[in-house]
């Protein structure tokens, strides 16, 4: 055998095209769908992405009503989703859908779309605290804070504005936490599938508003 | 530097000591950026494409790390500074070229290959040595009353690395603040956070969930 039909038969054992025997390897049996599919779902599993991707779907569907969603220091909390919106499913043709517009996040389309398995894995929020508007674009899988834009510096001195600056961030930080915090309360509890899903999925069908707070509930997130 | 101005862009996360708690804050905070610091390439001495490491916020050449340079208030600041040296393949090729024509005209015939290659080695060397660093600094601020701690990079595999560099440097432990992380923080335990059948469109097993170790790269 030549040095050149040498190096080919190596060449192909090392794509993997065939096996130490010489033999053809098995072909990829699945098909184009299967492959995303398991792709979608391994992105799912992941670092239980799944609990952001929830998280992200019960805070649209509790923000709705435009009433402050937990007590933060002392100030409701009021978030609304805005511009574009990601979802991603596991289960059908569809894996992934962006919808774009103002008020996107809370449209049939999405709300359809929502129902039939596909639930939120990026999102753009704006957060109102008292008179303070902060903006950011969050993800379910790591929840980093992105593009934000934070309110106005008062400070005038440099220094002091790089504390303002550093200070707000964290706030937004913590705004995030605690509304994370109070999900994890409900998702833990019996509740969320005695009650939370099935007026979620209501919702999402267009049978039901979406859930004014209480001062109870209130009360309850700002201990979380 | 993004900490300053600009973008506001960043990864979350909270420091737990992996051992005791520093006695000396600052020591240990000087202490730490020093064993991590940047060091430039040398291209004269060594072949590396990339250097990366602590540096100064306000100074990217400096790594003297004294407390003033370090510390604002509550918050320690510092950026992650990385350099890469690349020649251009583009830039190689066309040399290579240049070089095989003034040989065929000088020995009337085409260089062979081996030939070739050791050329293209020492044209490496040679354009490495001219090359200027690429540089990227990413800031890092760590709030040492609340230990949050924030990487402000927009490339996951970035804030992966620098995040090794500072648990290695400093000792800790980060934990993302990431929804599965929290729970687990709060006592949740795994098999009541379960992915939802009815919204996911799908049951999945406890058994089939990845462990809830959150582990870098996957949080």
């Amino acid at each position: 055998m030549g040095r050149r039909e040498q190096a080919r038969i190596e060449a192909a054992f090392m794509r993997g095209d065939t096996g130490v025997d010489g033999g053809a390897t098995e072909e990829e049996t699945r098909d184009e769908a299967e492959i995303e599919r398991d792709k979608a779902r391994e992105q799912l599993l992941r670092g239980r992405a799944y609990l952001g991707r929830e998280f992200l779907t019960w805070l649209l569907w509790r923000s709705e009503s435009g009433d402050a969603l937990v007590d933060f220091e002392g100030t409701g909390l009021v978030v609304l989703y805005t511009g574009r919106c990601t979802l991603r499913g596991v289960n059908g043709d569809v894996t992934e859908l962006m919808a774009r517009g103002a008020l996107a996040p809370y449209s049939e389309q999405v709300k359809h779309s929502m129902d039939r398995g596909l639930l939120v894995h990026q999102a753009r929020w704006r957060l109102t605290h008292g008179e303070k508007v902060y903006e950011v674009t969050l993800d379910a899988e790591f929840l980093d804070i992105r593009a934000a834009k934070l309110p106005e510096l008062m400070a005038e001195e440099e220094d002091d504005r790089l504390l303002e600056r550093l200070y707000l961030t964290e706030q937004l930080s913590k705004m995030v936490d605690a509304l994370v915090q109070a999900f994890l309360e409900v998702r833990a509890s019996r509740n969320w599938s005695k009650k939370a899903v099935p007026a979620m999925k209501r919702w999402m069908k267009g049978e039901d508003e979406a859930p004014r707070a209480t001062k109870v509930q209130l009360a309850r997130a700002a201990r979380g | 530097m993004p900490v300053l101005s600009g973008a506001v862009t960043f990864s979350r996360f909270r420091s737990e000591p992996a051992g005791n708690a520093p006695s000396d804050k600052k020591r240990w905070l000087s202490k730490g950026l020093k064993s991590g610091a940047f060091e430039p390439i040398d291209l004269k001495k060594t072949e590396d494409e990339r250097a990366a490491g602590f540096v100064e916020l306000e100074n990217h050449d400096s790594v003297e790390f004294s407390t003033g340079a370090i510390l604002y208030g509550d918050y320690a600041l510092f950026g992650f500074r990385v350099d890469t040296v690349k020649v251009p393949a583009a830039v190689l090729k066309a040399e290579l070229d240049k070089w095989a024509t003034a040989f065929e005209k000088q020995n009337g015939r085409q260089p062979t290959r081996g030939e070739k290659a050791e050329n293209r080695a020492s044209l490496r060397h040679m354009l490495r040595q001219r090359a200027v660093p690429s540089t990227k600094v990413h800031d890092v601020s760590w709030n040492l009353q609340t230990q949050q701690v924030q990487i402000w990079a927009a490339s996951r595999k970035q804030v992966e690395e620098i995040l090794l560099a500072l648990e290695q440097a400093f000792e800790v432990k980060l934990q993302p603040l990431v929804p599965a992380a929290m729970a687990a923080r709060s006592g949740i335990k795994d098999e009541e956070l379960v992915p939802t059948p009815e919204l996911i469109g799908m049951e999945i097993s406890h058994n089939e969930i990845p462990s809830s170790e959150v582990a870098h790269g996957e949080a």
